[in-house]
């Protein structure tokens, strides 16, 4: 029987989960911005190791069941969630279309669907799932 | 003898800085995921057809494209807020892994029309939500 979890500790773990994803991607973005020829490739990275970490834990997830709950709202909802971005992708590739540079804008649209849906179906074959 | 006061406590501006910077984002990060969490969490009993889009955190990643719309259009000297609000609350709010979770989901589940469906209204859906969130920026700014 799934144990029904209150919403006040759920909320607690995925604001748990939230500080140090976000912050991560805030310092992993920042850092590796030097060496990148721009932002937006960071961003990518990011974007593309939370997509193969949350297939992996919701394949382990489903091979799992019930118990791993608390695991997925922590680390998927909380820590995954926060660390990976929708809106910063598309603030980017807003940025990247308005300096009118076309070619790069698809590649990075194109890049991040096909990598992030890479990642996560590696992600899921390696947990079990699917 | 003379400066003591001063080599007493050897605190490290770039640690205060850090710190700083971390109350910013976790104060953004917190109410942002949790909103996100919520919003899942209502459009999973009240919307039963457009399952794909809610999965996708679809509502949630709208609302994130349009703050950080208005967040780009600030002067860049606003540095503090754009951590608290853009890395923060909209970084966290939105979300790009479960938007490929949803898409992977809906290709192995044998509907790439619906897969298909989620990642052209989010692609249109937030780029036309920047657009507008930077235009009514503009338009407000205080010069």
């Amino acid at each position: 029987m799934s144990q029904v979890l209150p919403p006040a500790s759920a909320a607690f773990l995925v604001a748990l989960g939230a500080v140090p994803g976000a912050w991560l991607r805030y310092r992993v973005v920042d850092h590796f911005e030097p060496m990148l020829p721009r932002k937006h490739w960071g961003t990518f990275g990011v974007n593309v190791i939370a997509c193969f970490a949350l297939g992996l834990l919701v394949g382990l997830e489903e091979s799992c069941g019930e118990a791993a709950k608390r695991v997925l709202l922590i680390l998927g909802t909380g820590f995954l969630g926060s660390f990976s971005t929708f809106s910063t992708f598309i603030a980017e590739l807003h940025a990247v279309l308005r300096q009118r540079l076309w070619l790069e804008a698809l590649v990075l649209v194109l890049g991040s669907v096909a990598g992030g849906l890479l990642a996560m179906k590696a992600g899921l074959a390696l947990g079990g799932g699917v | 003898m003379s400066n003591k006061s001063s080599e007493q406590r050897p605190h490290s501006p770039k640690l205060q800085e850090e710190l700083s910077q971390l109350g910013l984002v976790a104060a953004g990060a917190i109410p942002g995921a949790l909103l996100r969490w919520h919003v899942e969490q209502t459009g999973e009993q009240v919307i039963g057809g457009l399952r794909g889009l809610v999965g996708a955190d679809f509502l949630a990643n709208m609302i994130g494209c349009l703050l950080i719309g208005m967040l780009v259009a600030q002067p860049p000297r606003r540095a503090r807020l754009y951590l608290w609000a853009a890395i923060g609350f909209c970084g966290s709010l939105t979300t790009f892994s479960s938007w490929m979770l949803e898409l992977a989901r809906a290709v192995d589940g044998g509907h790439p029309s619906k897969a298909l469906a989620v990642l052209v209204l989010s692609l249109l859906g937030g780029l036309l939500l920047v657009v507008l969130g930077y235009g009514l920026a503009c338009r407000f700014r205080r010069e």
